[in-house]
């Protein structure tokens, strides 16, 4: 590469360089102090003093006050992520297909209404839902959790759904029935299959969402036994032995499997999501 | 769609009517119960709870409600129009068709894809004002001593916006690259032909094609950063005394001190903002919806 | 198959209604220990009581922050747990939720252990029902704190100064960790601060802390029939001071700049970490950690060293300085109760439950588990060997301390003050002074008028 060729794309390095220390300090800063030996965790330098895998095994091992149920947590916090992304699917396949494939009269309104929620931040419904799931009894299981996910999870997989299956064309329904199919076979033959892709990127998108959340399951699970990942990290806040550098270790550990499903999925997820939002 | 719809008026009688019924009832009846037992029951329940007088007065009397308004607004409008309007720029950056770009865009997604609890507590480490990495160096190198990151108001809430655009800017710039990349490509040729410098492409080009779709952002944006609870809670926790709390933070902050009722009476306070978005909002999305 | 998805349906709606208990169970709620060896000797009880009774204890353990948050989510929804033991339900929601009528009336359980406890922290759980308009046992003692002042001898010396050279009275007292002990590690290049001073509003330090200073400064806030008085005569003036001595401390830069933001733990880690030369503190915890660690098995034999001289030698637990008008300062103590909710599914077991856990056989190695961080409230316990033997410098101390005599809280008066302190309207008025730069009269002005709002709420 030339000298001047490098000089007129040095802006662009320049925001690129930008762009990659904004979004890699943050991350860099919790990896040092996950790796840091527990009394050197607020050393506070750029480079660490000492690096130690100790924190990671004592965590795996549950051999400490706080990580006692790491793994009854990590559990917790899988179980409650795919029930979510499994029913965020039904619920959505169900109210999609009956609106868009089988037409039922009124349907939009529905859509309408769900998008309601969606536009609601899960903050302000946080505090009501909270009260009515004690109502039912759900709280402190992972009933609750799942059904406050889905609750927030459904709207939006009913409203990419819509935008999806728009665009499949309405003749090969026709062609089906004229087969003699009855609507579960058109449901199973012919929407699941062309639809398919779409559904990869919203069970994801459920699964992250419930996998990620923390005001909800700190308001909703309060057994250590069936806490998620989330709401016991917060917990380490509360301790007068500073386990900074085992939270941020259980931290890295609770961030990497969204992150390696996010990239595994990375294709579909990029091309579902945004195409709702892109329009408009 | 069009030709959908034209498709469906001209969608011969159908023979099991009844049955397609049913199975249409059939299918939506779960996510209608799960809209009624857990949208409709809840908030109703829990307007109903807030929106006695009493709990108003006790909302209105107390000392932090108008700070907790003002911080809101300054934190809502500062963070959507910075973070977007970064968005915008980082779009242009993205769309360029270089290797190296392609894998930053790869890290950049990273801070969208992570759970915020350590991500964020990670920041609020690196600002401690004793011990975090920023401070510290500042007093290594150049022997000062740094600012009081989390326990001034203003500090509090600039980082506090910070992360939010930290964690949410990834999210916004996709949105806009997609956009960006809908624009035919013979309109900037035919620019290039015509001799249109960089800021007439901008101006003549790209933004009639990216305004609807980012005032679509910015509107979706708003409501959702209204509603951010991580930013201002893992981070300041809504302090020092309470100078950072917003309003949806206020709802666990009444949780902690007992008062449910002036809680909700919060949450109903930030109906008058959120729902003229809303309605807004779902006229444009069903416009495209239909269109 | 429509009927089987009917059917199907049906039981989807109906499903989580139905979670047949096959044995009976209570649900306690407990703060969750510090030390590993309190944790322990409550499963200790718990085993021992489902092996005298059969029933099963499902127990909950928070952070102490949480515990509220989580109780009085849970008590609002109305379902609460069998029994909660919160280490801030006393000041914040105890007497609150015994006024609304949320407490189960709990005599019965106390009536038969009346002659075991001390008769001090018993009369702070006498509370009143606002719906029956009677005073009852509410709420259960089951160990207290007091307020200690921790410092570092060895920072002290290494500052250039003996112990004897602590000055004890008021101002002297905190001039000297402010001015001269701070300013001569500064000269030495250390980033240090004199003293590690609670002064956030979310912190339960800053209301014990700021209470101590009200009594230095001879501030009633209320009689004794918990009519308020912080308005009338001296009070005002006195409050007003207080609020200014207090706020000066952050304000002259002697405590670290976040400690306006501090939440419980973090005069204790800054202090662990020698940021702080002294802080104040409810309870011995700072020094119970060096306990806990120079037991500690996984730890390295060097670091149960460096924990035992910490605890014997570096650390000194004593007590506040005298008033300015050059009296004894008043000990505040706070009782931690135990409660069983209104709304339990299952207050027969419940009170069981906590008879069993309240004899002095469970209750004693419970309070001890904590390794002295909390004070026993029971007559036998607090002569016990743990805390009489005098080979421990520090609960040596915590028992001089209660032997010279305590005081409760406005709260235990006037049960709208867990409102008040809820709020912490006391940090809110320091904070205000230290950080907007209001006047002390102004902020304790404000601080009246809001107290005056919640009381008549």
């Amino acid at each position: 590469m030339t000298v001047t060729r490098f000089l007129e794309r040095l802006p662009l390095y320049l925001v690129g360089l930008a762009v990659a220390l904004w979004t890699l300090l943050p991350i860099y800063h919790l990896l040092i102090i996950a790796l840091s030996p527990p009394d050197k965790a607020v050393a506070g330098d750029i480079i660490p003093q000492a690096v130690t895998l100790q924190n990671f095994v004592t965590i795996l091992g549950s051999r400490h006050n706080l990580v006692q149920n790491f793994w009854t947590q990590l559990w917790n916090s899988t179980l409650i992520a795919v029930v979510t992304a499994v029913l965020t699917l039904v619920v959505g396949i169900g109210a999609n297909f009956s609106i868009s494939r089988l037409r039922l009269p009124g349907g939009r309104i529905v859509t309408n209404i769900a998008l309601l929620t969606y536009l609601i931040p899960a903050a302000f419904l946080a505090l009501p839902m909270y009260r009515t799931m004690g109502q039912y009894g759900f709280l402190d299981k992972p009933w609750s959790m799942i059904f406050a996910m889905v609750t927030l999870a459904a709207p939006y997989a009913i409203w990419v759904m819509n935008q999806a299956s728009a665009k499949l064309p309405y003749e090969l329904d026709e062609a089906a029935r004229i087969d003699g199919a009855t609507p579960l076979q058109i449901l199973r033959f012919v929407y699941l299959p062309l639809m398919a892709p779409t559904m990869v990127a919203i069970g994801i998108y459920a699964l992250l969402l419930a996998w990620n959340e923390y005001l909800y399951a700190f308001l909703m699970l309060s057994t250590e036994r069936q806490l998620t990942l989330a709401p016991a990290l917060g917990i380490f806040l509360a301790f007068d032995d500073a386990p900074w550098a085992l939270m941020m270790a259980a931290g890295a550990l609770y961030a990497l499997p969204p992150t390696l499903v996010y990239y595994l999925f990375r294709r579909y997820m990029v091309g579902g999501l945004t195409a709702g939002a892109v329009k408009g | 769609m069009t030709a959908v719809t034209m498709d469906m008026a001209a969608a011969p009688p159908r023979k099991r009517m009844s049955e397609e019924m049913f199975w249409a009832i059939a299918l939506i009846v779960p996510y209608v119960v799960v809209f009624a037992f857990f949208v409709v029951y809840p908030v109703g329940y829990g307007f109903w709870l807030g929106s006695g007088a009493a709990s108003f007065k006790k909302l209105f009397q107390d000392p932090i409600f108008v700070t907790t308004l003002w911080n809101t607004a300054i934190f809502v409008l500062v963070a959507v129009n910075l973070k977007m309007v970064v968005a915008l720029g980082l779009s242009a950056f993205f769309i360029l068709e270089f290797r190296w770009i392609r894998w930053l865009s790869v890290v950049f997604i990273l801070a969208w894809a992570m759970p915020s609890i350590p991500s964020i507590l990670s920041i609020r480490w690196m600002f401690n004002p004793e011990w975090g990495m920023v401070n510290n160096l500042l007093f290594k190198w150049f022997q000062i001593e740094g600012p009081g990151w989390l326990t001034e108001r203003h500090y509090g809430l600039m980082l506090a916006i910070l992360v939010h655009i930290w964690k949410s800017l990834p999210f916004w710039t996709l949105i806009l690259v997609a956009a960006r990349l809908a624009i035919p490509r013979d309109l900037y040729e035919s620019a290039d032909v015509d001799g249109a410098t960089r800021w007439q492409r901008f101006r003549f080009i790209t933004w009639p094609a990216m305004r609807a779709p980012y005032l679509t952002s910015v509107l979706l944006s708003s409501i959702w950063t209204l509603g951010d609870f991580n930013s201002i809670y893992l981070l300041t926790g809504g302090g020092p005394n309470d100078s950072t709390q917003v309003l949806a933070t206020l709802g666990v902050r009444y949780l902690r001190i007992d008062q449910f009722d002036v809680g909700m009476a919060a949450v109903i306070c930030a109906m008058p903002a959120i729902l003229p978005m809303v309605f807004f909002l779902m006229k444009r999305l069903s416009k495209v919806d239909e269109a | 198959m429509k009927r089987a998805l009917a059917l199907a349906l049906a039981s989807a709606v109906a499903f989580g209604a139905a979670t047949a208990q096959a044995q009976e169970k209570i649900t306690v709620w407990f703060t969750k220990a510090f030390y590993p060896s309190e944790d322990k000797a409550l499963q200790d009880a718990i085993a021992k009581f489902k092996a005298k009774t059969g029933v099963d204890v499902e127990l909950s353990l928070f952070s102490p922050e949480d515990i509220v948050t989580k109780s009085v989510s849970a008590v609002e929804a109305g379902t609460p747990p069998d029994v909660g033991f919160g280490l801030t339900y006393d000041f914040r929601v105890t007497g609150k939720w015994a006024f609304e009528g949320k407490l189960e009336d709990i005599t019965d359980v106390i009536e038969p252990l009346k002659a075991q406890y001390l008769e001090g922290p018993l009369s702070t759980t006498l509370l009143m029902n606002g719906k029956t308009g009677k005073k009852a046992y509410y709420a259960a003692p089951v160990e207290l704190q007091l307020m200690h002042i921790n410092y570092w001898v060895d920072m002290l010396q290494d500052a250039g100064f003996q112990e004897s050279d602590v000055p004890e009275d008021w101002k002297g007292f905190w001039d000297f960790w402010c001015d001269k002990v701070q300013g001569a590690l500064r000269k030495k290049g250390q980033r240090v601060f004199g003293v590690g001073h609670p002064a956030s509003i979310q912190a339960s330090d800053t209301v014990y802390s700021f209470h101590m200073y009200m009594n230095a400064y001879n501030v009633k806030v209320v009689d004794d029939d918990g009519k308020l008085l912080l308005d009338q005569g001296d009070n005002k003036a006195n409050f007003a001071k207080a609020i200014g001595d207090y706020a000066s401390v952050v304000s002259r830069g002697c405590s670290p700049a976040s400690s306006v933001n501090w939440g419980d733990v973090d005069n204790n880690l800054n202090f662990a970490n020698k940021t702080t030369v002294l802080t104040h503190n409810a309870t011995i915890s700072i020094a119970a950690a060096q306990m806990d660690a120079m037991n500690k098995a996984e730890n390295t034999a060097e670091q149960r060293a460096t924990a035992k001289t910490n605890y014997f030698e570096k650390i000194r637990t004593r007590a506040f300085p005298n008033k300015p008008d050059g009296g004894k300062t008043p000990q505040l103590a706070a009782v931690k109760t135990a409660v069983i909710f209104a709304d339990a599914k299952n207050k027969k077991r419940a009170k069981e439950f906590l008879a069993f856990f309240l004899t002095e056989e469970n209750l004693q190695p419970y309070v001890e588990g904590s390794l002295g961080r909390w004070v026993p409230v029971t007559r036998k316990a607090i002569e016990a060997p743990f805390w009489t033997d005098g080979k421990d410098p520090h609960r040596a101390q915590v028992i001089k301390q209660l032997n010279e005599g305590t005081v409760y809280f406005p709260f235990t008066k006037n049960w709208k003050f867990t409102v008040v302190n809820a709020e912490n309207v006391w940090g809110r008025a320091t904070a205000r002074v230290a950080k907007e730069g209001v006047k002390p009269d102004v902020a304790a002005e404000d601080a009246i008028k809001r107290i005056k709002e919640i009381l008549a709420q």
